[in-house]
């Protein structure tokens, strides 16, 4: 008994310093914040595996987004537990990279205490609960015996698992996006990504559109020469051309967007200190760094 | 997933069978003209990369068909044009106004702690920009799912770096010969 007050005590000590932080979640503080949730919710380990084997009950759950059902109620008979049972309030829904299976079962079962506490007959757990809930420092609702391998719950943890696949599919492809941190961080980098690739498209049109209409007589022959000397590389023949045209990639890779230009001048640049010869080094680059981009893309999906 | 390579070499392809057909008009027209013929002529190559197997590439058809319907059937004419235009794209969900109002009237009732709020402050931010998304994903509003939102994204944004790489080369060998 004088045991679990002195973790109540400090349990109370960690819930008031760290509250008022976590108001700022969008600051760069919150990886320490992370930190100490994880120390505390780590001592927990012992009475989280005691729940761990119960049985698995309650209703089927559609589990399409938006239409499922908050309002169906559990009911539960009673069981005696042992008396060091405690409620965690703390929710974080930020993964960082160094999680464990472990922690993220534990994470689960702490996101399912937004559910409505449980109304049952009185015991050795209910007046615990009563007792700490009249307290007026705050409010503290746990998940529910079972609920963590709940069929919802665990259709809930594999529509998670996928989006965190696609988020890093994502993160690969899009230039720039390793740096940001945070699910909203990386969406604003995919939307800017994806609006300023539609407006280099845009701009390119008006860049062809403006060059002399008889000129797209000869477009065929033009393609042709010049599809060989971007994508495969410069033949020997043509490197006076493929010169010229390399001269020309600079201008407009300026009026492009500016997160798209910088990577592709820092890329260009640092393979060009390697070697002299930066005109055949920019255009083999340009087709590795191409290939790598769907080479790691193929490997997580396949649509053909 | 093709290889770069070939899917710019496909692209091209169409592209050029695109302007083809826009050739005849192209001569006696403004700029503006010329620019809008050229960008709906590399959309429409752009979305027959796929062949009507993604959402983006089916509402993108839907899209340009309504602008010329002739350059779409004209192009497509390989991959059953009259099945890609015709084919349904995905309804939206139906909630349910009485389970949402009442479940949120109960989520009301309780008062939040400060993680809480901010927990709820930081998923409203992602839903937010979620939304963002699909405004700027060519059919991002009939996807209800994420998942598949990010899948579509993922192939959306490989397929409109294709299209950027082939036509700055195109504009890059324009500009090439100008020089001359």
């Amino acid at each position: 008994m004088d045991l679990s007050v002195l973790d109540r005590l400090k349990w109370l000590q960690q819930q008031q310093m760290v509250s008022p932080e976590f108001l700022q979640i969008l600051g760069s503080d919150g990886r320490e914040e992370l930190k100490r949730v994880e120390s505390y919710l780590g001592n927990n380990n012992d009475e989280l595996q005691s729940f761990r084997h119960f049985p698995e009950f309650g209703p089927d759950y559609d589990t399409t987004d938006g239409c499922i059902s908050r309002t169906s109620s559990f009911h539960m008979e009673p069981v005696k537990n042992n008396g060091h049972s405690r409620a965690i309030t703390l929710q974080n829904k930020r993964k960082p990279e160094g999680k464990t299976e472990k922690r993220e079962k534990k994470k689960i079962k702490a996101e399912d205490e937004t559910e409505p506490s449980m109304k049952g007959k009185s015991n050795m757990s209910n007046t615990e609960t009563s007792s700490e809930i009249q307290k007026p420092d705050y409010i503290h609702v746990r998940a529910r015996r079972g609920e963590a391998t709940d069929r919802h719950s665990l259709a809930e943890r594999a529509r998670r698992e996928k989006i965190s696949k696609k988020m890093k599919c994502l993160q690969d492809i899009v230039p720039g996006c390793n740096k940001v941190t945070g699910k909203a961080g990386m969406l604003d980098e995919i939307i800017n990504y994806v609006q300023s690739l539609q407006q280099q498209v845009e701009f390119l049109s008006m860049k062809l559109s403006v060059i002399n209409p008889e000129l797209e007589c000869h477009i065929d022959d033009l393609s042709a020469k010049q599809f060989q000397a971007y994508f495969t590389g410069p033949p020997e023949g043509d490197s006076k051309q493929s010169i010229m045209a390399d001269f020309r990639s600079f201008p407009l890779h300026q009026q492009g967007s500016l997160d798209y230009s910088v990577i592709n001048s820092d890329h260009t640049t640092s393979l060009g200190a390697k070697d002299h010869t930066s005109s055949s080094w920019e255009t083999h680059s340009q087709c590795l760094y191409n290939s790598l981009r769907t080479d790691s893309v193929s490997n997580f999906f396949s649509l053909k | 997933m093709q290889p770069t390579s070939s899917m710019n070499e496909e692209f091209l392809k169409k592209w050029q069978m695109g302007l083809q057909i826009f050739r005849p008009s192209i001569d006696n027209t403004s700029v503006h003209e010329r620019k809008k013929a050229i960008k709906l002529s590399a959309d429409v190559a752009m979305a027959s990369l796929r062949k009507g197997t993604t959402c983006w590439s089916r509402a993108l058809i839907e899209k340009t068909a309504t602008e010329d319907n002739f350059l779409v059937r004209q192009m497509l004419s390989g991959i059953k044009a009259e099945t890609l235009i015709n084919k349904k794209l995905p309804k939206k969900t139906v909630c349910h106004r009485k389970i949402v109002r009442r479940s949120k009237k109960i989520l009301r009732r309780k008062s939040k702690s400060a993680s809480e709020e901010a927990a709820a402050k930081a998923k409203r931010l992602v839903k937010r920009r979620t939304q963002g998304l699909r405004n700027v994903v060519p059919g991002g509003e009939l996807m209800s799912n994420d998942v598949l939102l990010l899948q579509e994204t993922l192939d959306y944004i490989v397929s409109l770096q294709t299209q950027v790489n082939v036509m700055r080369s195109i504009v890059d060998a324009a500009e090439a010969e100008i020089e001359r």
